[in-house]
This record gives C-alpha cells, sequence and structure tokens, in this order.
C-alpha cells in the first residue's frame, strides 16, 4: 500500500457521486494517474441505491434533525435528513426476504430518451452495461373519481391515444391537439409571438387562456412537467412539454424516457467507476481525506483514513453543505407486496413492457404542492417478482411527510382491482432532502485547483444542467490536452463487442 | 459456428471473478474468450471487461465477464462487480495455501453481499503443476527435471469437501493447457435457473430477484445493432 503515497497523483476524485463518477469515465483513457476515493462504503453518494440494511443504516446516521434552537449561529446542514424507516411487524411473512436482494435509490430520476447523458453513455460504449427499460405510462390520481370513472386516469401518449380515450370530450380534443402541435414548434418565428411576453406567466393560466383547455386537461399538462412546485412558467413549461413530445419513439414505440436498472443514476456512476478503474484508476472505499494545502500552495496533501498520505494538484470532491433557505423536497419509499400490474401495461403496439410508471396528484395552486410517484416493478432489479418499489416526492412542508403517506394509500387503493386484497407496505424509509450551492465551488492557490460539485438536482427527469461541471473538471483535469471532440469518445476495448465467434457448449 | 439460424433465446450473464493475485483469473479467462496463453501475464489493474457469447441447446447466453486484480490494494472495487452478478468463479492456486483461504472469504462475502441465487463456482487453478494423470501436463515442462515434481498444497478432497459443504460448484483447472476451462463456463450456464434468464411474468418464483431477459432491455444503439444480436455468425 504504502507506493500509493510516493508519486503525486494526477488528480484525486472524492466522492463516487454521479458527477465524480461520469469524471472518472471521462478520463478513464487519459493515461493520468488517479486515485478515487468515498468515505462512505458504498458507492454513489447522494445517488446511492441501498439494500435494506444499507438503508437502516444510512437512515440512522441521516436521522439528525434540523434544531431550530440557535438559530443564530450558522450550522451546516447536510444534504439529507430527517430520515428514518418502518418495517412492517409481519414483514418477513409477507415477503420482504433476503434483505441484500433490494436496491432502494435515493434520488432516482426518470432519463429523457433525448438527454445528453444517453448520448455520451453510448459514445463512451459505457452504455454496454447498463441496462436501460422503459418508463411507460403517466396517469393522474383523480380523487373526485366517482365509482364509474377510475380514480388513475392514463395521460394519452400520442396523438392516436387522444382520439380514441373517452374520458376526454370531444370538443376538448380539438384544443388538446391544437396545443400539442403548437408545443412540437413553439420555437419557431411562427409560434413565438403566441407566447412571448408571457414567458413568465404560470402556465396553467397560459393553458386556460390561450388554448381554452379546461381544468382537468391543464391537470395532465402540468404533470408531465413534473414540476415540484406546479408552479412552473410558461417559459420552462413548454421547453419541458416540448421534450417530453419530441423524446417519444426515439428508441422505440410508446415511451419518452428510459430508467437504468438497478437503481437509476447510481448504477449509471457504478458503471462509470468500473470504467475507471479498468482505465487504471485506484478505487478506495470506505476512506475519509482529510485535506491542507502545503505551506507553499504548490501542492494538495491528503491524510487518508487508512493512513496512507498522498499528494495532487488537482482534487475535485462534491459539495456537502446545503444552501441555506433551499428548496427541499420529502421522498418516502415503499416496498410493497404486489406487482400492481395494471401500472405496467404496454399500450402502443411494439412497445416494450415499461418497468417504471408515474402517478401524479395534482396540488391545489394555494395550498399543496403536487406530489409525484415513481413506481417501479420488479424488473427493475430493485425489489422481488411479486413486489414493487413506489417513490413519492413532494415539496417538504409541514405536513410532507403525512401527505406522501396517504397518498401511498390512495395509490394502493387506486391500483388495486375491484376484489383483490389491497396490498401493504412492507418496509418504507422516509427522509428529506436539499440542495448544495447550484455552482460547481472552484479553488485555486498557485498551481493547486480544488473543484466540488454541486449536489444533485431536485428534478425528477435527469438534468443536463449536471453535465457541464463534469467537462468543465475533465478539462481543468486534462490541461492543455484536453481536445473536446474526444471528450467521452471511445472505441470499444479489446475483447468487448466482437461477437463474432461464438462458442458451442 | 452456428449451427442453425433460428434465433434462440438470448441472455445476458453477468459473471465476475474474484481471488487472490496471480492464481490465474485473467489467464482463465484469456484461455476462454481467446483459447490463449500467456507464461508471462501482468497482473490485471483495477479490473477487465469481456464479453463471450455461447451456445446452449436451448438457448444462447452471452457472457458479461468482470475479470477484477487480485492484488489487494484494488480490494474495494469487488463490491462494483459482483453487485448483481449472476455467476462467481472464485479462483485459487492449488499450489499455494493461502490462496484457498482468500478464496473462502470471497465466498463469504459474497453470500453475505452478493445478490440471492447467485451461482459460484469454486476454481482451482495450475493443474498442470501437479502429478495429476488427466490434467495434460505441459508437454515442455517434461523435459525440464525439476518441474516433474508434484506442486500441489491443496488436496481435491479438502477443496471439494469445502464446496460441497458451501453448495459451490467446483473444479480444477488448467489455464495453461486449457484443462476444464470450457467445463467451468458450461456448468455454471447450466446452472442459472432459466426462470432467472427469462422475465418472469407470473408469480411463482417469489423469493427471486427479477433478472429479466433482454427483451425488456431498451437498445440504446438503434435497430442496426439489434438485427445483429440476432444471429449468431
Ligand atoms: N503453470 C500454470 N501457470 C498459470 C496458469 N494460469 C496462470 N498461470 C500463470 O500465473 C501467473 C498469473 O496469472 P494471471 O492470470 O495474471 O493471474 P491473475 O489471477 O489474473 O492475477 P491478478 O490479475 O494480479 O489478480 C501468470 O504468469 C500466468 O502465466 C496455469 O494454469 N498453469
Ligand atoms: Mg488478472
Amino acid at each position: 500500500m504504502e507506493s500509493l503515497g510516493d508519486e503525486p497523483w494526477d488528480v484525486v476524485i472524492c466522492g463516487t457521486g454521479l458527477q465524480q463518477s461520469l469524471l472518472a469515465l471521462a478520463l478513464s483513457r487519459s493515461n493520468k494517474r488517479i486515485l478515487h476515493v468515498d468515505p462512505n462504503d458504498y458507492y454513489g453518494e447522494h445517488e446511492a441505491a441501498f439494500s435494506l440494511q444499507e438503508a437502516d443504516s444510512w437512515a440512522a446516521t441521516h436521522a439528525g434533525r434540523s434544531t431550530e434552537e440557535d438559530s443564530s449561529v450558522e450550522k451546516r446542514q447536510p444534504i439529507f435528513k430527517n430520515a428514518s424507516v418502518w418495517k412492517h411487524p409481519d414483514a418477513a411473512d409477507l415477503g420482504l426476504l433476503s434483505p441484500h436482494a433490494y436496491s432502494l435509490a435515493l434520488a432516482p430520476q426518470i432519463i429523457h430518451t433525448r438527454s445528453k447523458i444517453l448520448e455520451q453513455l453510448v459514445s463512451s460504449q459505457a452504455y454496454r452495461q447498463v441496462v436501460f427499460l422503459a418508463v411507460g405510462s403517466f396517469f393522474v390520481f383523480d380523487a373526485e373519481a366517482t365509482d364509474s370513472s377510475p380514480k388513475l386516469a392514463r395521460i394519452p401518449s400520442s396523438r392516436e391515444d387522444v382520439f380514441a380515450t373517452k374520458a376526454i370530450p370531444v370538443k376538448s380534443k380539438r384544443y388538446l391537439m391544437k396545443f400539442l402541435k403548437f408545443v412540437i414548434d413553439h420555437d419557431s418565428e411562427e409560434q413565438k409571438p403566441v407566447w412571448q411576453g408571457q414567458e413568465q406567466k404560470l402556465l396553467s393560466e397560459f393553458l386556460a387562456s390561450e388554448f381554452k383547455l379546461d381544468e382537468n386537461l391543464q391537470k395532465y399538462i402540468l404533470a408531465l412537467t413534473l414540476s415540484l412546485d406546479g408552479l412552473i412558467t410558461v417559459a420552462d413549461g413548454l421547453a419541458t412539454i416540448h421534450r417530453h413530445l419530441t423524446s417519444m419513439g426515439v428508441f422505440g414505440p410508446g415511451f419518452c424516457a428510459v430508467y437504468p436498472k438497478w437503481g437509476g443514476s447510481s448504477e449509471i456512476a457504478q458503471v462509470a467507476c468500473r470504467a475507471g478503474a479498468v482505465g487504471g484508476g485506484i478505487y478506495m472505499l470506505d476512506t475519509e481525506a482529510n485535506v491542507s494545502n502545503s505551506p507553499d500552495g504548490h501542492e494538495i496533501s491528503l491524510e487518508l483514513s487508512n493512513g496512507i498520505s498522498v499528494r495532487t494538484t488537482k482534487l475535485v470532491t462534491s459539495q456537502q453543505d446545503a444552501l441555506p433557505d433551499a428548496q427541499t423536497i420529502t421522498r418516502l419509499i415503499a416496498v410493497v407486496n404486489s406487482p400492481l400490474k395494471p401500472l405496467f401495461e404496454t399500450v402502443v403496439e411494439g412497445a416494450p413492457t415499461p418497468a417504471v410508471a408515474v402517478v401524479v396528484f395534482p396540488g391545489q395552486i394555494t395550498e399543496n404542492s403536487p406530489i409525484y410517484a415513481f413506481v417501479h416493478s420488479s424488473e427493475t432489479g430493485e425489489c422481488l417478482i411479486g413486489q414493487s418499489v413506489i417513490y413519492l416526492t413532494t415539496l417538504a412542508c409541514r405536513q410532507s411527510a403525512q401527505r406522501l403517506e396517504s397518498a401511498l394509500d390512495d395509490l394502493l387503493a387506486a391500483a388495486t382491482p375491484e376484489g383483490s386484497p389491497a396490498p401493504v407496505s412492507l418496509y418504507k424509509l422516509q427522509y428529506e432532502q436539499t440542495v448544495s450551492a447550484r455552482e460547481p465551488l472552484i479553488t485555486t492557490r498557485e498551481e493547486t485547483r480544488t473543484f466540488a460539485f454541486p449536489s444533485p438536482s431536485l428534478s425528477l427527469t435527469f438534468d443536463d444542467g449536471c453535465l457541464g461541471p463534469v467537462k468543465d473538471a475533465w478539462k481543468l483535469v486534462m490541461g492543455d490536452t484536453a481536445l473536446e471532440t474526444e471528450y467521452m469518445v471511445f472505441q470499444d476495448r479489446e475483447g468487448v463487442g466482437d461477437d463474432d465467434d461464438v462458442y458451442d457448449l | 459456428m452456428a449451427d442453425s439460424n433460428a434465433p434462440k433465446p438470448s441472455s445476458s450473464v453477468k459473471l465476475v471473478l474474484l481471488g487472490e493475485a496471480a492464481v490465474g483469473k485473467s489467464s482463465l479467462v484469456l484461455r476462454f474468450v481467446n483459447n490463449d496463453f500467456q507464461e508471462n501475464k501482468e497482473p490485471t489493474i483495477g479490473a477487465a471487461f469481456l464479453t463471450q457469447k455461447c451456445n446452449l441447446p436451448t438457448r444462447t447466453i452471452k457472457f458479461e465477464i468482470w475479470d477484477t486484480a487480485g492484488q489487494e490494494r484494488f480490494a474495494s472495487l469487488a463490491p462494483m462487480y459482483y453487485r448483481n452478478a449472476q455467476a462467481a468463479l472464485v479462483v485459487y492456486d492449488l499450489t499455494k495455501p493461502t490462496s484457498l483461504i482468500k478464496a473462502k472469504h470471497w465466498v463469504a462475502e459474497l453470500q453475505r453481499q452478493a445478490s440471492p441465487g447467485i451461482v459460484i463456482a469454486l476454481v482451482g487453478n495450475k493443474l498442470d503443476l501437479t502429478n495429476d494423470s488427466e490434467s495434460g501436463q505441459a508437454e515442455s515442462e517434461g523435459a525440464d527435471g525439476e518441474e516433474s515434481g508434484d506442486a500441489r498444497k491443496i488436496s481435491t478432497e479438502e477443496a471439494k469437501t469445502y464446496a460441497e459443504e458451501e453448495g459451490l460448484l467446483f473444479f480444477e483447472t488448467s489455464a495453461k493447457t486449457g484443462h476444464n476451462v470450457s467445463e467451468v463456463f458450461t456448468a455454471i450456464a447450466n446452472a442459472i435457473p432459466e426462470t432467472s434468464l427469462k422475465s418472469t411474468r407470473g408469480p411463482g418464483a417469489s423469493s427471486a430477484v427479477n433478472r429479466g431477459g433482454d427483451e425488456q432491455r431498451v437498445n440504446l444503439n438503434g435497430p442496426r445493432e439489434a438485427a445483429k444480436e440476432g444471429c449468431a455468425c
């Protein structure tokens, strides 16, 4: 182990969150000497995915409540807090077996098919090790639905779908089609005047005033934006709906987004780290790094908790402190003992069976923000067959925890066919998540550079904005040798992909 | 090499190799994938990834092989590779007692941490350095007087008993001569339950983790690739 400390490293990366891991992938063919450490004994940092034991121990260390007593003192606040777990008293009898068969994602995001991250995973060949699953239908929960109409209304996903549905009156359909047509080229010279000057207005109001969409259709459109507060503006809203519509069908019929099997971003982070390791990077988990600058400022030294001390001029880390008063969400993850089949039907011919369904509980503009539920089937590898994992999210407020619990109950009741026993939750993990400052923190001292990624965005869809800082960090490490056209563009390594000679066993 | 054009069901199997440094993990993979052997193979840095397709009578399996580095300083990597793996090859060198101790550590860690239902094969490598009759000793060593001695330090009996106790597949191999190498992979392919390769729709295998077949997988590389996957020729 001694040898690790002798030579200075070209870069030391601390933490295995998605951004640090993508950096490791980007550097994996650079021949740089890379040391990648993580104070945690798991991969993925803020984007980790946990077995039940790991979730238990993570919750124990993130149970801390924000104390409001000495608010005069600047207190450091973590990204995650108020975590707690609940387990059904008869969990094992009800099927909660082998705790390490679960993979609960801390911050799951669906990835739109046009996202740049997919492009980068393909050009870097890393996609070969990720199994991407389809995100299927979006549903809106209607609390007022009468007995005759279902409480979960599927949002039509295509033109044919709009025509076919009986849930929308004919007249409304025409307005809706007009709006959808408009969104597709809302940025054209022809359509811009329709919304110019109203960019900062609420999307819902715009839908009513310009397109005569009734309350029901407004709900559908707003649901598709996955806006956390439901107060999305016209400019952001149109861009989001545009992304949704143009993402349909890119990699096959019937879906606009994908989800990586085995825990979403956590899986991408690990695949990226593996690429880093294949490229010669050294990995150490469960290793804390105590950073100090040499007095002359020419080097950064790190005292690792395993007793080794290492030197470098470039250190890449992530920000761990919450921005005061930043947006905060409450999350509830529940493992339930039902496959919730009705949510995972394929509705378009030739579409893959979806593994993720989205259920939206619209909020009331004035009081409650919307609640979003991602329902994951066992196809995601996150639970056992016959079960599903439900990830619920809403903006944090006094009753948010309670609201998520009742939304979960509503969802389970609504997704269960008449006459079947209502499914029960076997395991629940609840916590709050907030964000750090949104810009990377870059510190320069003589020849040394420290680069700290911001914490993940709270967005429920993958935010391409997090890719920019990764490239910036890559440039910082590569220096003059950075060739932008070669960023994340790699050939398959030897022995991979050439399946020409098949073994006959 | 494929004998028919009728598409068989195809699925990927993630396999990880674990074991002490220099026991011959990379050599076993090299033998399996390229039918080759290198006398002085350099230690693996970090890990290596290789793929190999295999035709079984009823299905095609694509092994996605993670060959990890045995050196202690890479130990942190292992969880990243055995996570979600359907099969593990835990390798020891049957001329080196410490390597079996290390192998037992890996088996224990896999049983504790890896997916339930992972198929584990215990493999004692470098059989060509022993006097076993069927091991197909390398001829080149016959001329070299001192090499003809039996270097075996771990008896077949000892390792086999342990493997049986723990429910592992067990093989003694030589990456050098190729003895028993493809047999290990065949045994693994056959030991992986068909249900965990198909995407199970009905209830039933309720304590199984859903491995899924490839039919749910979204292909990011367009239809071109998909067509290529279809025919194994
Ligand atoms: N005689 C003999 N030598 C072998 C055999 N397999 C591997 N070797 C030799 O043992 C040495 C180590 O082999 P590797 O395949 O690199 O071992 P490894 O387990 O991959 O080692 P690490 O990558 O460091 O973990 C090399 O010099 C090989 O040539 C075998 O079956 N018989
Ligand atoms: Mg090796």
